[in-house]
């Protein structure tokens, strides 16, 4: 369908409006026109009528001149009789008003009887004749009298009227018109292009409208206007804002910043940020739920708008992230200052649920532009720093240096090296025999995992061990480990090694639901009872309970778990005594010292231990045979080190194996 | 808006549809005579308004056929006189419903006997010249012998002649015809002659209209007829009650004179076949009579 804009559907009706007054104007002027000629007929009828009746009544020739005064007055009045003649009965002209019997002559003109009047037209008829009859004694005399219309008269007078009316038509065609457009203008025109601005710039909305349809838009626009700039601002502060704390978020601080950035550029200006994270907020979380959890983060963000200046800026990053920007300092000194504060208050003992709480954050901090130059550098190095305070033992604040940044860059080559060796399969596992020391037999070994850059060449466990550790890829490294242990185990049940258990490294991450899944898959058609994991208690600093029923439930397999390193740690008692240990490894630093007296001794103790406890007890990194004479001497029943073998890859381990040369 | 628009195009319909034009009016040009006593009655009780039809009260017979001849009325009462005039300058006169023949009700009035008018030197003739009473003294002077050229004639209609000053010693003759005859028969004029002696004058009233109006409106013609037929019974009667109704019609006359008046006609509303053989030869058709 084709589209009409207002202005040319508005011309259209006026066009139609007109058309119809042209209608309506012209059946008028016909109307008028008809009861015009209706009225001067109906004049003309009376007039004639008077006269037949008079002249019937009065009419003699002889005394002519009697009725002239009449019908010179008829004349006179009626306009529009032009002439009246009478005729004898030999049609001979006796009477004429201008020329009172003259030898006259009647004008050639065909009359109507005077009773067909009414049913003629009288701008083409213009003569109307009766019969003047009269009596002489009894005897009749027929005599015509025949009038003459004066034609023009009668145009004349239609014409007029016909003027009066076009001119009527004029004005009341010009000012409907006008009226109709002003009309229009106002209340439909002006409107509309009020609505359409308010449509497109949806602001300053206009007045009530007299028009229901048009206000009812008007209405409904505001309403949808109102609800989306509501909508908007709610937008907006989600976009901008932190929802459980109404901190400034990610988006918004990386915003603030750039223009901080863009400010400080210009005005040749510094200022600086602190990344905050809490200490072990994680344990709060697992401790007393999330619920809770976020109370203390609501708290937390008290804290900090308490602790910070009035311009000074405070986001969370997510989590138990903050950020602090700092736009103006004289001096570190300022920085030191509020980070301090900031320290203090969080350290503070709060209220939550009725339980008394008390935190602690690692903050680091970045200055524009001397620690980056960019939002995301100076995130990235306060967030290296926040972990140099974290590695300093917690609830501290550092300055990022170069020096973090070396280290911090390190990391992530090495990471991006690990993650490409998983991929390419570089990671390969290497095995250190343990020796049984009274039949000098093979009788075990340990898994040692060895990384194979084609290009650094063999990389230390000690460079990336650590590391993958930091973050969740040592369960996708220990993931592989138990898979390749498992397959080596499954070639090996066929062949002489078949009784050689094999020791793994499990990290403290990997202790969870997820590795009993992970076994199970691997373990198929493996007797179980082949499968050692050696643990360090570092294992155990957190969450001890779940890691303890993990053990338990594997230990239900069969699978047997080795004590790593003891010594070293804490060397708690309630470890031996808790958790189902098969065997103690004594720490290499232990077996280095049995050259004094109170080396012999640390390594008798815990000799002792294993036996009261009924464990197996396998002392790493002997080299030398008078470490293996005393081990034997003082009844350790295995060893592990360079003395029987350094870690060997499959192929050598079972040369080695094979040989029987430990 | 579109149930509105319907509902006005649906009124329109509705309203022009139900509209019809109405009956055109039918007007009767009649005069003073007891014998168009039916139409006054019937007016007056409104059995014309139902019909849409008007009536004309004129003077004489003259003035109403002359309101017929300029095509104020299409219909008149006309005796044959004025139905032959008429049918002579319009071409277009038919009459349809007989109401009475004159029994009486046509007269010649007189101060002056027969004889003394023989004797008389003058005679004075009031009549109006241009209707029956022209036929009717042509048929006075003719049955009695009298001279023509001793006679003056004079036109006036019956109104005017009322009006005259009549002096005593002239002798002075009036055609005229009830109730007109009244109110001269006070005067001291008496009647001499009147068509209930007069043999070789029949006077035939009748209700005359135009060939259109026969044409296009014959059932209201129909209905006029029972409505005049009606007015008959009731005149004939309850002539008291009718008198009552009527009176203003003619001249106030009192109800003895009413009844008077009533026996110088005849009702021919139901002609006889004789009757209707006739008035044929007075060019009254039958197949347009409604009887």
């Amino acid at each position: 369908m084709k589209k009409l804009s207002i202005k040319t559907f508005s011309l259209i009706l006026l066009l139609t409006v007109l058309s119809m007054e042209i209608i309506v104007f012209y059946n008028f002027y016909t109307s008028t026109k008809t009861t015009i000629h209706n009225l001067i007929k109906e004049n003309l009828q009376t007039d004639i009528l008077n006269l037949s009746h008079y002249l019937n009544k009065t009419f003699h020739p002889g005394s002519i001149n009697s009725v002239a005064s009449h019908i010179d007055n008829i004349l006179v009045i009626n306009n529009a009789i032009r002439d009246i003649h009478i005729l004898d009965d030999k049609d001979k002209l006796i009477y004429h008003p201008t020329t009172r019997y003259g030898n006259q002559h009647a004008f050639d003109t065909n009359c109507l009887p005077i009773a067909k009047i009414m049913q003629s037209d009288i701008l083409n008829n213009q003569c109307f004749e009766f019969q003047l009859k009269f009596y002489n004694n009894l005897d009749p005399y027929h005599y015509k009298v025949k009038i003459y219309l004066d034609s023009e008269y009668i145009h004349n007078i239609l014409i007029e009227e016909a003027k009066k009316i076009f001119l009527l038509f004029l004005i009341v065609s010009l000012v409907s018109v006008a009226f109709l457009i002003f009309i229009e203008k106002i209340y439909i025109i002006i409107p509309l292009e009020q609505l359409r601005r308010y449509a497109y710039y949806s602001e300053y909305p206009p007045k009530n409208f007299f028009i229901s349809e048009l206000e009812s838009i008007r209405y409904s626009l505001q309403i949808t206007f109102e609800r989306l700039k509501r909508e908007q601002e709610n937008l907006y502060t989600l976009s901008t804002k932190d929802p459980l704390s109404g901190l400034y978020n990610r988006l918004s601080l990386k915003e603030k910043v750039e223009w901080l950035i863009s400010k400080a550029q210009r005005d040749g200006d510094q200022f600086a940020l602190i990344f905050l994270d809490l200490d072990n907020f994680k344990n709060i979380n697992d401790s007393r739920g999330h619920t809770f959890g976020d109370k203390v983060l609501l708290h937390v963000s008290k804290v900090l708008l308490n602790a910070v200046r009035e311009n000074d800026i405070v986001a969370r990053l997510g989590g138990d992230e903050f950020v602090i920007v700092l736009p103006k300092f004289e001096n570190e000194a300022q920085i030191t200052e509020v980070a301090q504060r900031i320290k203090e208050e969080l350290s503070k003992t709060y209220n939550i649920n009725d339980i008394n709480e008390s935190i602690t954050a690692s903050m680091g901090i970045t200055i524009f532009p001397k620690d980056g130059k960019e939002f995301t550098t100076l995130l990235k190095n306060a967030d290296i720093a926040m972990y140099k305070s974290k590695d300093l033992g917690k609830n501290n604040y550092h300055f990022f240096t170069q020096g973090l940044d070396k280290i911090v860059q390190d990391k992530i080559t090495m990471h991006r090296l690990m993650e490409k060796a998983l991929q390419n399969n570089h990671f390969e596992l290497f095995y250190q025999p343990k020796v049984d020391i009274q039949t000098n037999k093979i009788v075990s070994c340990e898994a040692l995992i060895r990384l194979h850059d084609p290009v650094k060449g063999i990389i230390a466990p000690d460079k990336f061990i650590p590391l993958a550790e930091e973050s969740d890829f040592i369960i996708k490294l220990g993931d592989w480990i138990i898979k390749e242990a498992c397959k080596q185990l499954r070639e090996w049940s066929q062949t002489q090694l078949a009784d050689v258990k094999i020791s793994i490294n499990v990290s403290s991450r990997q202790l969870n639901a997820d590795i009993v899944q992970t076994l199970i898959e691997n373990l198929r058609n493996i007797d179980d009872k082949k499968l050692d994991l050696e643990i360090t208690e570092s294992v155990f600093l957190d969450d001890f309970k779940t890691k303890l029923k993990v053990i338990k439930q594997l230990k239900r397999f069969g699978i047997t778990f080795s004590l790593d390193d003891f010594g070293t740690g804490y060397s708690s008692l309630s470890y031996l005594k808790n958790i189902p240990f098969s065997t103690l490894k004594i720490d290499k630093a232990f077996i280095d010292e049995l050259k004094s007296k109170q080396g012999k001794s640390f390594v008798n103790m815990i000799i002792g231990i294993a036996n009261d406890l009924e464990m197996d007890v396998v002392a790493e990194g002997v080299e030398t045979q008078e470490q293996l004479s005393y081990l034997k001497a003082a009844k350790c029943e295995m060893y592990q080190g360079y003395l029987c073998s350094k870690p060997l890859p499959p192929k050598e381990f079972e040369e080695l194996f094979a040989s029987d040369k430990c | 808006m579109y149930k509105i628009f319907l509902l006005l195009l649906f009124s329109f319909i509705l309203f022009t549809g139900c509209s019809q034009e109405n009956e055109k009016e039918i007007t009767i040009s009649t005069n003073q005579w007891i014998g168009y006593a039916p139409l006054f009655y019937a007016y007056e009780k409104g059995y014309l308004d139902k019909l849409n039809i008007k009536i004309i009260n004129n003077v004489s017979l003259a003035e109403a056929a002359e309101l017929y001849r300029v095509g104020k009325a299409n219909m008149v009462t006309t005796t044959q006189h004025e139905y032959n005039m008429l049918k002579h300058e319009t071409q277009d006169i038919i009459p349809i419903i007989l109401l009475d023949r004159s029994n009486g009700g046509d007269m010649v009035l007189s101060n002056k006997s027969i004889q003394e008018l023989h004797s008389a030197d003058k005679i004075y003739v009031y009549l109006e010249v241009d209707s029956i009473n022209q036929e009717i003294i042509r048929d006075f002077i003719k049955h009695n012998g009298l001279d023509i050229k001793k006679m003056t004639f004079i036109n006036q209609d019956q109104q005017q002649i009322q009006d005259v000053k009549f002096k005593k010693n002239r002798a002075t003759l009036i055609v005229t015809y009830t109730p007109y005859n009244i109110h001269l028969e006070k005067k001291g004029f008496f009647e001499v002659a009147s068509t209930k002696n007069i043999d070789a004058i029949i006077v035939i009233d009748a209700l005359c209209t135009t060939s259109e109006l026969l044409k296009h409106d014959k059932k209201r013609l129909l209905a006029l007829k029972r409505s005049i037929d009606k007015s008959i019974d009731v005149i004939m009667k309850d002539p008291k009650a009718s008198h009552q109704i009527i009176k203003k019609y003619i001249s106030n006359m009192s109800y003895r004179e009413y009844l008077t008046s009533l026996d110088s006609i005849k009702w021919i509303n139901k002609p006889s076949k004789e009757l209707l053989n006739y008035i044929s030869d007075l060019d009254y058709k039958e197949e347009y009579i409604i009887q």
